[in-house]
């Protein structure tokens, strides 16, 4: 990324403020807290872009919970042209088998990555596995996955803060914003 | 049992690459096979035009059928003022064959997917041709058996080739039944390919 980054002007509008994501994550830790009660749920989080999303949900959920972490590999990273396929670049550090797995992502477009992330779970056996995601893009999903709690359905624009990144900038905006065209497409 | 799955098809998805129309095409591959997402390159045509005499003169051919999926994609590069020829296409397709679902991505949804995985030096060779129209071929009843140069990227095995076999059934049963149901909307008879489609 040689254009410098400008975390005010490179927003072109501001499609979720910090008090509406703050609304939403609190009634979907309320629901989840509902329909998990008793139970032995472990928040798994995706990283990076789910971070925010992750810290704030998992303290409104009044549940004795585990959290823990994943990360994979993406598409056009750095050790894409070598192996050619996804991979798991941080595992679960426990396991999950016996437990109600609640997968926490930051956005949901194709659905590729959760698609995948889904049957890797899947065959750790937990005694169930639902989809949270802050972020719902429907208009792009090539892979139709049931989500069981969406915090917000978006127009299919590139959005940036509270997690979700351009070029590993931007995820610390306190607000989910769209990225003027001009920052990635570059003068014309 | 599904990790050694996910291993195996990491282990079997071939390299062996089809001849891509459009480099956007082979470039969608390389996503699917990265997040192993089994395709065949356009494996069916599916009539959508029909002469007085009844045969096929226009066939819309999918560029990509994703068999665990059961989902058609169809990408066009094309600039959005140019896609009114492949709309209408697919418009038709959808009308003869309800049950096909197809995907399209067009030209800005491929730019923010080549964004969203930061491959910015593809975004300009986004020109497409206004082909990918499908040339006659045979056969070109839907239903029909995939052609012997549909390419299935990832091989799962013997166990799974039968299943895969099974689906394949169940699709051809499914569109055969479309084609029916296409057939029988249009005026012609199923059973006879030549009854002359109405003007």
């Amino acid at each position: 990324m040689s254009r410098p980054v400008d975390l005010v002007n490179d927003i072109g509008e501001v499609l979720l403020t910090e008090e509406q994501i703050a609304a939403r994550v609190a009634e979907l830790g309320r629901k989840i807290s509902a329909d998990y009660a008793g139970r032995n749920l472990t928040l798994v989080s995706v990283l990076k872009g789910s971070l925010p999303f992750m810290a704030d949900l998992m303290r409104q959920i009044a549940l004795p919970l585990r959290i823990d972490l994943m990360e994979v590999s993406s598409y056009g990273g750095t050790a894409t042209e070598s192996s050619g396929l996804v991979r798991i670049i941080k595992d679960l550090s426990a396991s999950i088998s016996g437990e109600d797995v609640l997968l926490v992502e930051d956005i949901i477009d194709t659905g590729l990555t959760l698609n995948y992330l889904v049957r890797y779970l899947r065959g750790k056996n937990p005694a169930s596995l639902k989809i949270c995601t802050l972020l719902d893009k429907p208009a792009r999903r090539l892979v139709e996955i049931p989500v069981d709690y969406q915090g917000f359905e978006i127009p299919d624009q590139f959005v940036v803060g509270y997690g979700l990144d351009y070029s590993e900038r931007y995820r610390n905006l306190r607000f989910v914003g769209v990225l003027r065209p001009e920052v990635y497409s570059g003068p014309d | 049992m599904e990790q050694r799955d996910l291993r195996e098809d990491q282990a079997t998805v071939a390299r062996v690459r089809p001849a891509f129309a459009h480099h956007s095409e082979a470039e969608l591959a390389r996503i699917l096979d990265f997040y192993q997402v089994r395709w065949q390159y356009e494996p069916d045509a599916f009539p959508i035009g029909w002469s007085l005499d009844g045969d096929v003169v226009e066939s819309f051919s999918p560029d990509f059928f994703l068999p665990d999926l059961d989902l058609y994609v169809e990408l066009t590069t094309l600039k959005q003022t140019l896609v009114r020829k492949k709309n209408r296409k697919l418009r038709r397709l959808r009308e003869l064959y309800p049950d096909v679902r197809i995907k399209l991505f067009y030209a800005r949804d491929f730019r923010m997917l080549l964004l969203k995985f930061g491959r910015l030096g593809l975004l300009g060779e986004l020109s497409g041709t206004t082909g990918q129209a499908t040339p006659p071929r045979e056969p070109v009843v839907a239903g029909s058996a995939l052609p012997s140069d549909a390419v299935v990227v990832a091989d799962d095995g013997e166990a799974d080739a039968e299943a895969g076999h099974a689906g394949r059934g169940r699709r051809r049963g499914r569109r055969r039944r479309s084609a029916s149901r296409a057939a029988a909307a249009v005026g012609i008879d199923p059973a006879s390919p030549v009854t002359p489609m109405p003007a």
